[in-house]
């Protein structure tokens, strides 16, 4: 492995952009799994292929692995079972200092007793690092985050954005194969989450290496992630783009979780296969599924069943279709109204562009609702998966990814 | 007379940035639960540690058991004691035993809980950890007069280590009559009873230590002492100025209790403190309390000085005092 000097003297500022430019940093998880003492399996069965200077962001709810996973893979956690293999080298049994990689924790764990110059210094010192090096790298980090000002102070005299700033920074000297963040966003307040968020997409523009990102957030996800890893109860529920996990969840829990508000689940649908052709029947609605649809599912031999039906609520229209509504709550936001209604036993959400209200949507008023035909998703009521984009081969290889169609 | 009678009501408005009586006593009222659970302790406090300083008064007197403290026949007599003292014989080798036992049990004690408790933290068992402090702990509880009697059953001239030395050909020594032997003895014997003890306000500072911190540390490339050093030490160190100024505060409040128990003509010359000399002189003999007042008053000063030394040396130099 090359030092940072060694890295350093490559040509350009800290072994920076150039030097990263040809250096491969692919982290390639192989079946892994975590289990504690107690028997408890916290990560099953990982698997996933992060590409050279990707940006891969886990997200889940509470307890669903992710952070247990970039543990693992940042050498704070035993792995149980699989294989890790960082720039093709297997290291699983590879000391964290040794694995090339850095870490931004929640918590900043910025030492409280040192200056932000410190901090940031630290690993270098450590790593006997010239002290000349050393300062022009901190001082070349420091003016890229805008903290210069800031190098004599100590973390308590710095606000949460500014401690973030100097957490990224003291990762960014490292100069990693691979940067490793634990929901770095969680402790700013919603501005500041906002403004650091874009500060984080500059920043990887900037320093273009290999990120994962863990956060609870799909709002981060979406918006940071090359790719994104929805996880539950330990296990990958779907890998893909953001525009794929919005567009093609694989199951009802993927559908559920991204997206906001959430998606609309109609209980009790069905779907009907009649005269070679596919519909759905939602209430006393029965619609004709799109061209793409009806391809789908023919070429996967769906039969007719019962089905939960989704539609997400920036797809639906009021003032048409056969779908019957009352307005419950009308939550006017300026650009567009969230309508909260209520259809049969099924709760609905409905975010209508104003420009597009025509019909009367206040409190206690009847509407009438639909989508197109090619946004609805459906799932099979026993298995949750998708009709249309689950892959069972990808979840049987533990990587599940949404179904591709050659037409 | 109306706008004088309106100002000198209780009214609780904030006035010119100052709150008027009617909020100090809406204040009281909503502490009022918070000041009686305070009661108690107040009361202790007071009983036990304030009322007791009139007593200090006799130190200014030429008092006699019996005599009242502050009375029609009372008899002052000023810095008459403390001269006294100044001028005892004893003063100098009382003020040189005193101060060496303090400070080398101070040299020895102080950094052994911490290098313990900083041990104990890092080691990876847990459980193993929570044994040997509960080992190390232990000895606190064994009272004093059981102590000597160990160091005896241990040193005394048919004790353990002299049956050793014996059954290897060497002569029997009288440890306890031996001068050289007396603060070793005294100091060691004192560090093995309380360094667990002492350690358990440093381990429970180590519990709030972030364990983010350490994690950065070892992805820093920290090893397991570099992370002692970098992580652990700074976090314990607010706690460690403030036992230091509470320690240099009490360094020569030495008791007299053990140095008393383990005194023996031979080693009077080392083991007399200020401690036993006003133990002796104010209630064995021919009492002369208001001068064993006067030496005790005489070293409790040392200590405020010193206290008050250690915490603006430690309030100029590092971020933590006591006030």
């Amino acid at each position: 492995m090359r030092s940072i000097p060694e890295r350093m003297a490559r040509g350009s500022p800290g072994g920076g952009p150039a030097a990263r430019a040809n250096a491969m940093s692919e982290v390639l998880l192989k079946g892994l799994k975590k289990v504690y003492d107690g028997g408890v399996t916290a990560v099953h069965d990982v698997n996933l292929a992060i590409k050279d200077k990707e940006f891969i962001v886990l997200v889940g709810p509470s307890g669903c692995g992710k952070s247990t996973t970039l543990r693992m893979v940042a050498g704070l956690e035993e792995i149980s079972e699989g294989e890790l293999y960082i720039d093709g080298r297997l290291c699983n049994n590879v000391e964290p200092k040794d694995r090339d990689i850095a870490m931004v924790f929640q918590s900043y764990a910025l030492y409280p007793h040192m200056t932000v110059y410190d901090n940031m210094a630290f690993a270098l010192k450590l790593k006997k690092v010239p002290k000349a090096e050393i300062d022009k790298k901190v001082k070349e980090v420091a003016a890229i985050l805008d903290i210069t000002q800031y190098l004599n102070r100590k973390p308590k005299a710095l606000s949460g954005g500014q401690r973030q700033r100097v957490a990224i920074g003291r990762a960014m000297v490292r100069d990693p194969k691979v940067f490793l963040m634990d929901e770095p966003l969680s402790n700013l307040d919603a501005k500041l989450r906002n403004q650091m968020r874009a500060e984080i997409i500059k920043l990887r523009q900037r320093i273009n290496t290999t990120f994962m990102y863990v956060t609870h957030d799909q709002t981060e996800a979406m918006t940071l992630g090359d790719r994104i890893v929805i996880m539950k109860d330990g296990f990958v529920n779907q890998i893909g783009t953001p525009v794929e996990v919005f567009d093609k969840p694989v199951n009802l829990f993927v559908a559920g979780f991204i997206g906001m508000p959430v998606m609309n689940f109609f209980d009790n649908c069905k779907l009907l296969y009649e005269n070679d052709t596919y519909y759905v029947q939602i209430r006393n609605a029965k619609i004709k599924l799109d061209d793409f649809q009806q391809k789908a599912l023919k070429q996967n031999n769906q039969p007719a069943c019962d089905i939960v039906c989704g539609i997400r609520p920036q797809h639906i229209s009021v003032g048409e279709g056969d779908l019957v509504a009352t307005i419950e709550v009308n939550e006017m936001l300026g650009s567009e109204v969230n309508l909260h209604a209520r259809s049969d036993a099924d709760e609905v959400v409905m975010v209508i562009p104003t420009v597009d209200l025509t019909v009367d949507v206040s409190q206690g008023a009847t509407v009438n609702f639909t989508t197109q035909p090619k946004l609805i998703q459906m799932f099979d009521k026993a298995t949750g998966n998708n009709l249309v984009w689950y892959d069972a081969d990808s979840a049987n290889a533990n990587a599940p990814v949404c179904k591709s169609y050659d037409f | 007379m109306a706008n004088n009678k309106g100002a000198s009501t209780a009214v609780a408005v904030p006035k010119n940035g100052k709150t008027v009586a009617g909020g100090k006593w809406r204040r009281l009222r909503q502490n009022c639960p918070w000041l009686l659970m305070l009661l108690p302790a107040v009361l202790v406090v007071f009983l036990f540690n304030y009322l007791p300083i009139y007593g200090v008064l006799i130190a200014f007197q030429d008092f006699m058991p019996g005599d009242q403290i502050i009375g029609p026949y009372t008899h002052w007599v000023g810095f008459d004691n403390f001269i006294r003292f100044f001028t005892d014989v004893q003063f100098w080798p009382l003020m040189k035993n005193t101060f060496l036992l303090c400070i080398l049990g101070f040299i020895i004690g102080f950094p052994l809980p911490i290098i313990i408790a900083l041990s104990l933290n890092a080691l990876k068992g847990k459980r193993t950890a929570k044994v040997i402090q509960t080992i190390f702990t232990a000895p606190h509880f064994i009272s004093l007069v059981v102590m000597v009697g160990m160091l005896t059953l241990f040193f005394g001239r048919y004790g353990l280590v002299n049956n050793i030395i014996a059954g290897i050909g060497g002569d029997r020594v009288s440890y306890f009559l031996e001068e050289g032997a007396f603060r070793p003895m005294y100091i060691l014997s004192s560090n093995w009873q309380d360094f667990g003890w002492s350690a358990i306000i440093y381990i429970a500072a180590l519990s709030n230590v972030d364990p983010g911190l350490h994690e950065a540390a070892i992805l820093d490339g920290a090893s397991r002492f570099q992370r002692v050093i970098h992580v652990d030490l700074p976090a314990i160190m607010p706690m460690v100025s403030v036992m230091l100024i509470m320690s240099i505060g009490g360094l020569m409040g030495v008791g007299y209790e053990k140095a008393l128990l383990m005194q023996t003509d031979g080693n009077l010359g080392v083991s007399e403190l200020i401690a036993t000399y006003v133990y002796k002189q104010g209630l064995t003999g021919v009492p002369d309390q208001a001068y064993a007042t006067a030496i005790g008053l005489f070293n409790s000063v040392i200590n405020v000085v010193l206290l008050i030394i250690a915490n603006t040396t430690s309030k100029k130099f590092s971020e933590n005092s006591l006030f």
